[in-house]
């Protein structure tokens, strides 16, 4: 950016609210994933009016804009391509009001995940959904990407618990999308804006729902010798009438990461866990505990632990949602996977995942929210290896594949992004992605907001449907689907 | 080119891609504007190319299903084709044990329900009139019933959407999986649409194991105050109602079967099904054990009034799923108004609703979930004289000027002869020129539903 049209841009953001040291924009240069790409300026969303002035100033000087929350995403949503100027909401960090009469709360954009629930437990109540970077995630940023988490399984994702925002859309124009109250006349805009990825608008408020805290909560831990058992034993949680709060599943290989860097507590020599969590009635939790504790032993756990107490309950769950970090400590570089298939499919899924991984020679640890079948295979690998980093990429793409096949989706809860935006057409037809195309260009005609994301371009979409992945969407031979 | 042949051509041409006995003279009207022609195609691909027709030509489509519902909404300026779906009623797929189905538009819901019931598996969603009402249908127009209060809508339900639009190009958003963030979610977007977007062809959903067994707990109060303090209180307490619902003095009348009336007017007041309620209903569903139901019984306490399981216990929620119908059955003039609200403004609404009914001449009734804020509200005509149409518009009026800021009033029913006469969807909080642009982008002539949606 030239310097006169920065100067130009500090007077619209605010003196105090623009970085452009290029020692400051490094460190906006990245997400959660593995895409870099460095902004031109980073200016920090202070309140509505002035991220309004800085919309409408990139706007008429058509630059780029990126929202971003904590950068926490893994899909590189918040990625500046292009040259992009980054706009942070992080600074916009109230909780506007807490209105318990009504179980909603109204938020700026940039409060943290985790502090929400904080400010309000005192009160009984707290925010559903809790993706693993709840601790530094933002709710803006769960509302662009639709965020889940271990919890959403009984309770749903953001898009269930948000019930209007307030939008800066890329020509300055302030909107407002419903409010405390559900099921408004008129169109959805509110359900539609969430997960559209900041391809639409800057949120810069937000009403959410509160949910009360249950009465009772069990925590189970069911211990196996093979990976096998534990995704059967998904299967059959799932057909039992049962939908537990939180189904997880973790692998030996991942567990054993875990454990080396927090000390949660999981058996050390186990092919696999699942960690499963019942909430509700104590009367309810105590028949569910039951019945969930006999179908485990009854698919072959070795072993089905009931959590004590809450501090034991809080290490086993920290060594979950920390498990990409400690992945970190065994391997240089690793690339998560984020695909849902039916419920069904979990076990031939992970045959299927263990036998690519060593075609490869790659070693693949599984962590993922088994109760909905979205899936998170992490292959490791090592980054300074072209040859790895070459087999990395196959090997997910042949995951993909196979998932797709199964008629699954590429992205349960992380986000297309840039990452996945080229598997689009694998989902969709071109005729599907222009329709969608179309509702974009209502929002952000020219593309200058979080361009090149979430939606590829139909032009695009021919370029890229090759036959790659779908050529590889019959399930290998053997495999029993 | 003289009418009749215009219509003969269209008919003709409609024909061929249908087949000449899926096309004729509808026998219904839309707030008294009877549609040129009838076609009900039989997939997707038909659907395209009668859409290609209508647009070539500019003709104007009411995509259709059970027609439940269809006189919801503005006067139509016109109807040439009435699209019916009811053909696309296959399953697509069903795989009990991922808890997903598919279906096409046209399958009714209560066959879908039965369908889903052999392997003990339903959705919690109990519309009105679930045996005639279409899966496209209701997804247009968002209905619900009082399972909403503990399960949620469609909205929290459907997990995949596919559509036609005006120009005949295909659609779809989502998937089979339950969870899913690939692309603009356009199952939110479509639903409560009211077809004006696009011709809803098929859906997907996630399903839920059937709950062995439930109960009802009739709780009576004085004043709709107290029985709200009440349900706030179960609200907060540690039980998950699947149905928390209010039923006011002047709605019971109508949750029993109806007696025979020659004449839909005939007013109730001279020959009372039973001696006129004074109290306040909470209705209050659980679902569990023994152990689970008897736990509920003692957190209620002394303020339930009876117990109501199996046979009884249906019925009864099936007459609250039909009020605004048995309502229309037999008050053919009656007006229903739909209330979104806060749990806290509910209480304004229904003093709102006291107060502007008898001023104009109404009687009030009035049933809603309360952790939802969603209400049925049901006003009466006085049999004195023959209702006015400006009564309605002003009563409607009055009412809206009532309401507690943030909630939204819209007039599902009242006479056409009113509805000439001011805006039947009221306020809505959602910016009114977005949806504007959002319905220019995908029917750009304006030819789905013209005149009937707030768009």
């Amino acid at each position: 950016m030239n310097p006169s049209m920065l100067r130009q841009l500090k007077k619209a953001a605010g003196s105090n609210s623009l970085l452009d040291r290029p020692e400051d924009l490094v460190l906006y240069e990245y997400d959660a994933g593995v895409e870099k790409s460095l902004p031109s300026a980073v200016v920090f969303g202070e309140n509505t009016q002035q991220i309004s002035r800085v919309m409408r100033f990139c706007a008429e000087h058509k630059i780029p804009v990126v929202p971003r929350g904590a950068g926490t995403g893994l899909s590189g949503g918040a990625i500046a391509l292009g040259h992009s100027v980054v706009l942070s909401t992080a600074r916009m960090n109230k909780v506007l009001e807490v209105d318990l009469p009504n179980l909603r709360a109204v938020v700026q954009p940039g409060v943290v995940n985790l502090e929400l629930s904080n400010h309000v437990v005192k009160h009984g109540v707290y925010y559903a959904p809790d993706p693993s970077s709840q601790r530094a995630c933002t709710i803006g940023g769960n509302v662009a990407e639709n965020s889940g988490g271990p919890h959403t399984l009984a309770l749903g994702v953001t898009v269930n618990h948000v019930t209007g925002v307030e939008i800066v859309l890329p020509d300055g124009r302030i909107a407002e999308f419903g409010g405390k109250a559900q099921d408004a006349p008129g169109l959805d805009l509110t359900g539609f804006f969430v997960g559209s990825e900041g391809t639409l608008g800057v949120t810069t408020k937000i009403t959410v729902k509160l949910t009360k805290l249950p009465e009772s909560v069990a925590t189970l831990l069911a211990i196996y010798n093979t990976v096998e058992d534990a995704a059967n034993t998904v299967v059959a949680i799932t057909q039992s009438g049962i939908t537990p709060a939180a189904l997880e599943m973790l692998d030996g290989w991942l567990l054993r990461a875990v454990e080396a860097a927090v000390h949660a507590g999981y058996p050390l020599d186990s092919a696999a866990v699942l960690l499963i969590e019942l909430e509700g009635m104590k009367e309810t939790v105590e028949e569910q505990a039951d019945a969930v504790n006999r179908v485990c032993l009854q698919q072959g756990a070795r072993e089905v632990r009931r959590v004590k107490d809450e501090a034991q309950r809080q290490a086993l769950w920290l060594g979950r949602k920390t498990a990409f970090g400690a992945i970190g400590r065994v391997a240089i570089s690793y690339y998560t996977q984020d695909a849902v298939i039916p419920r069904t499919k979990v076990p031939v899924t992970l045959a299927e995942i263990d036998r690519i991984g060593k075609q490869y020679g790659l070693q693949v640890a599984n962590v993922f929210h088994a109760g909905d079948g979205n899936l998170h295979p992490l292959i490791l690998f090592d980054g300074r290896d072209p040859v790895q980093a070459e087999n990395s990429r196959k090997a997910g793409k042949e995951i993909m594949s196979f998932c797709l096949g199964l008629g699954g989706s590429i992205t349960g809860e992380h986000g297309v992004g840039s990452e996945k935006i080229n598997l689009m057409p694998y989902m969709f037809s071109e005729s599907d992605l222009e329709v969608m195309v179309r509702l974009r260009n209502v929002f952000n005609p020219d593309s200058l907001l979080n361009p090149h994301k979430l939606i590829p371009e139909t032009r695009m979409c021919r370029e890229i449907t090759g036959p790659l992945p779908k050529a590889m969407v019959e399930p290998a031979p053997g495999v029993p689907v | 080119m003289s009418a009749t042949s215009a219509v003969d051509t269209l008919q003709q041409e409609l024909a061929a891609i249908v087949g000449a006995a899926h096309v004729g003279l509808p026998g219904v009207e839309i707030n008294g504007i009877a549609p040129t022609v009838s076609v009900e195609p039989a997939s997707e691909d038909e659907i395209v190319a009668v859409m290609r027709v209508a647009y070539q030509r500019g003709l104007v489509v009411a995509p259709a299903g059970g027609m439940t519902q269809i006189q919801i909404g503005g006067i139509p300026e016109r109807i040439d084709i009435l699209l019916q779906t009811t053909r696309l009623n296959g399953i697509q797929h069903y795989d009990p044990g991922d808890l997903t189905i598919g279906v096409g538009a046209g399958l009714r819901l209560g066959e879908m329900q039965r369908e889903l019931g052999k392997h003990q598996q339903w959705i919690p969603y109990d519309p009105p009139n679930a045996d005639s009402a279409t899966i496209g249908g209701l997804l247009a127009t968002a209905a619900a019933g009082p399972l909403k209060a503990g399960a949620g809508g469609p909205r929290d339900f459907c997990i995949g959407i596919q559509f036609v639009l005006a120009e005949g190009q295909k659609g779809k958003g989502g998937g089979r999986v339950v969870k899913n963030v690939a692309g603009y979610d356009l199952m939110k977007l479509m639903i409560g649409s009211y077809g004006s977007l696009a011709v809803i062809t098929g859906a997907n959903f996630k399903v839920f194991p059937r709950p062995r067994q439930t109960r009802t707990y009739q709780c009576c109060f004085a004043s709709s105050q107290e029985a709200l303090a009440f349900a706030n209180t179960v609200l907060r307490s540690p039980m998950w109602p699947m149905c928390l619902e209010l039923v006011s003095p002047g709605a019971q009348e109508y949750l029993r079967e109806a007696p025979v009336t020659v004449d839909p007017d005939d007013y109730v007041p001279d020959h009372p099904a039973v001696r006129p309620a004074s109290q306040w209903q909470l209705l209050v569903r659980m679902a569990g054990s023994d152990n689970i139901l008897a736990r509920c019984r003692r957190e209620l306490g002394s303020s339930v009034s009876s117990e109501l399981e199996g046979a009884a216990e249906e019925q009864l929620w099936g007459w609250v799923r039909r009020f605004e119908h048995s309502l229309l059955q037999r008050h053919r003039n009656a007006m229903v108004i739909y209330i979104s609200t806060t749990i806290q403004g509910e209480a304004a609404v229904l003093q709102a609703l006291e107060r502007a009914a008898p001023e104009f001449n109404f009687i009030p009734a009035a049933v809603g979930r309360v952790p939802s804020g969603n209400f049925v509200l049901g006003l009466l005509p006085l049999a004195i004289d023959p209702p006015s149409a400006m009564q309605f518009v002003n009563c409607a009026s009055h009412f809206r000027g009532l309401l507690p800021a943030g909630s939204s009033a819209m007039v599902a029913h009242c006479p056409k002869e009113a509805k000439a006469h001011f805006d039947v969807w009221g306020t809505t909080p959602t910016d009114l020129q977005l949806m504007k642009a959002v319905k220019h982008s995908l029917d750009p002539k304006n030819i789905l539903n013209r005149g009937k949606f707030i768009v």
